[in-house]
């Protein structure tokens, strides 16, 4: 029997849901040796029970959490999909900002001062911590980036299908950087994320003259300590190093510490 | 094996002309300030003297980092087909320096000895290496010098060493670098021996950072610290990014993988670089991590330069001096600094 699949998203672009579209290739193929029940950004069906859940999004609100919790005791597997849900990504920003202020900036001031004394307001203050999905529930793998990496996605299904673990080795951005000729971002005299970002990326932005942001999170062996002194010995201010590290981390201990 | 002289210009012809018949790799500049084996084209810039060494040594051009060793296919009668992948096209790499060709020559007897890598010497059995001799320093990291890869040369087809007026020494040192100077107009030289002690002589000293011992002193002390809190020291700052495994020109530790086609009926076996300051790569089956902490990794790495494969093989330090790991290091760490540290060490057991 070919298993179920079905895609969801909470608080995201849905970019990764489309990174996967963009498989034009290949997915046929794909869609022909599993069985699509839901997948807002392509179908309307919706089905009970699924093999495979891929989900995308971070977690914001109670609801979410309950959504989320519900989505778990219905799937065999949960694949987070993405760096809003295997590391909370750029949302988690707004974790270190009072919510009254982010009201402000986004909808003015009259939106502040009501939501602040209108009880059917009140529950929108608990939008005020972005998490990942492992932060709720169990995650069966991680599809990381921002966006996904088709290759890794690939991987993913064709592990499922022949019933073998996915393997997503965790070596720093700079192991591809390397395989890829890459000169240092560091000898072009600017600071960079790679040393502590989970690979797999195939250092796609530096090959393309940029620098490592560190979207796919954090390693396990990180050394964290070891990456402040590296961008203090290149002149970054303490609050610069924060900012930095919060972009797509804000979720993540290196995002809150510092 | 003969001795010729010729101009520069007359050289960088003479590459021009291979490279309009071959693939022939030399370093180009790009980026900020770095240096790689790229392939020779029309506008390609060629210059000998001045180049800090390649970001990736071109030894690598010889175990690319993702590589197809066979592919495989189950037919419906049972049987598998398996065909293997082998690339033997012909490619000249040149403006080799004599820390690569040692580099490569230590990759030739590693990837020689037990199970031939037949992958890896389809591609070195149709290559050819022209060799270049540095007569300074090119990069203030360099230890060339200290573990005795300066003055290699074998492994080149022809090695060219520039003279004190500006022409150059060309050594044909293969029947395969004797083809390529076919139809060359290098004037004969009788006394090529003479000339290269010449050069060497007027070398500036000490060439490149030294160690105040000699290699085989060095291979004892290595030896003698296992438990030293040196191997500490030196990974604090570790980032255990694998950097110093990947840009050095005797590693050639690799992974292979299966990758099934969707039909879950063929794929492809590949490899690809692996490296031992990568913290997952002592786990075997099971999940048993044999060095889960970087300084055992660090301890292992050099271990392997200046100590197991030395002694397995009889070819001196398995490092050549090229500094590139120290260079590219992020968190820097020099090899360098840890020999230094060692030799000075007193011994622990």
């Amino acid at each position: 029997m070919k298993p179920k699949v079905a895609f969801f998203d909470f608080a995201s672009c849905e970019g990764c849901q489309l990174a996967i579209l963009n498989c034009e290739d290949i997915l046929l193929d794909i869609l022909n040796l599993v069985n699509l029940v839901e997948f807002r950004e392509a179908i309307s069906e919706k089905a009970p029970r699924y093999d495979i859940a891929f989900v995308e999004g971070s977690i914001h609100r109670d609801e979410d959490i309950e959504r989320l919790q519900n989505l778990r005791s219905r799937t065999t597997v949960l694949v987070a999909l993405g760096a809003c849900a295997c590391n909370g990504c750029v949302q988690a920003r707004s974790n270190f900002v009072a919510p009254a202020v982010n009201y402000e900036a986004v909808y003015g001031e009259d939106a502040r001062n009501r939501v602040q004394v209108d009880a059917d307001f009140w529950s929108l203050w608990s939008h005020t911590r972005v998490r990942p999905l492992d932060a709720v529930v169990k995650v069966d793998a991680y599809l990381r980036g921002c966006p996904v990496v088709p290759a890794e996605f690939l991987h993913l299904v064709k592990s499922m299908l022949r019933g073998t673990t996915p393997y997503f080795p965790p070596d720093a951005v700079c192991v591809e950087c390397k395989k890829n000729g890459n000169e240092c971002v560091l000898e072009r005299g600017e600071t960079c994320m790679g040393p502590i970002t989970w690979g797999g990326c195939n250092s796609i932005c530096v090959n393309n003259g940029y620098v490592c942001d560190g979207c796919r999170g954090t390693l396990p062996h990180a050394n964290i300590q070891s990456h402040i002194t590296l961008m203090r010995e290149h002149n970054i201010k303490d609050e610069d190093i924060r900012s930095r590290y919060r972009l797509f981390l804000g979720a993540e201990p290196i995002g809150r510490g510092v | 094996m003969s001795y010729h002289l010729a101009t520069q210009q007359n050289v960088i012809n003479w590459i021009r002309g291979l490279a309009s018949e071959n693939p022939v790799y030399f370093p180009e500049k790009y980026g900020h300030a770095s240096y790689r084996f790229a392939k020779v084209e029309a506008d390609s810039e060629i210059q000998f003297e001045h180049y800090t060494p390649t970001v990736l040594p071109p030894v690598k051009l010889l175990i690319p980092a993702r590589e197809e060793l066979l592919s495989f296919r189950k037919h419906s009668d049972g049987k598998t087909e398996i065909n293997p992948t082998l690339d033997e096209s012909f490619r000249v790499i040149a403006g080799v320096r004599p820390c690569d060709l040692k580099g490569i020559f230590l990759i030739d007897l590693f990837l020689k000895e037990g199970v031939a890598d037949a992958h890896y010497l389809a591609r070195r059995e149709n290559t050819a290496l022209i060799g270049w001799a540095c007569t300074a320093p090119c990069d203030s990291r360099v230890f060339c010098a200290a573990v005795d890869s300066l003055h290699h040369s074998e492994g080149a087809d022809v090695f060219i060493t520039p003279l004190k007026n500006g022409d150059v020494l060309l050594e044909i040192k293969t029947r395969l670098g004797e083809k390529l100077a076919a139809g060359t107009d290098w004037q004969p030289c009788d006394d090529g021996p003479a000339k290269k002690v010449g050069v060497v002589a007027s070398m500036q000293e000490p060439f490149g950072r030294t160690f105040p011992v000699g290699v085989q002193d060095i291979f004892k002390k290595v030896a003698k610290n296992w438990k030293s809190p040196i191997w500490d020291k030196h990974v604090e700052r570790c980032f255990s990014c694998g950097t110093c495994n990947l840009v050095c020109p005797t590693c050639y530790c690799f992974d292979v993988n299966d990758d099934m086609n969707l039909d879950v009926t063929s794929g492809n076996r590949t490899r690809t670089w692996d490296a031992c300051m990568l913290p997952h790569f002592a786990v075997v089956g099971g999940g048993h991590n044999f060095r889960p902490d970087p300084a055992a990794r660090q301890r292992h790495r050099v271990k392997r330069k200046f100590e197991y494969l030395p002694e397995k093989f009889g070819h001196g330090a398995v490092c050549v001096g090229c500094g590139r790991c120290g260079r590219q290091c992020t968190a820097k760490i020099d090899i360098y600094d840890i020999i230094l540290d060692l030799i000075n060490e007193g011994e622990r057991s």
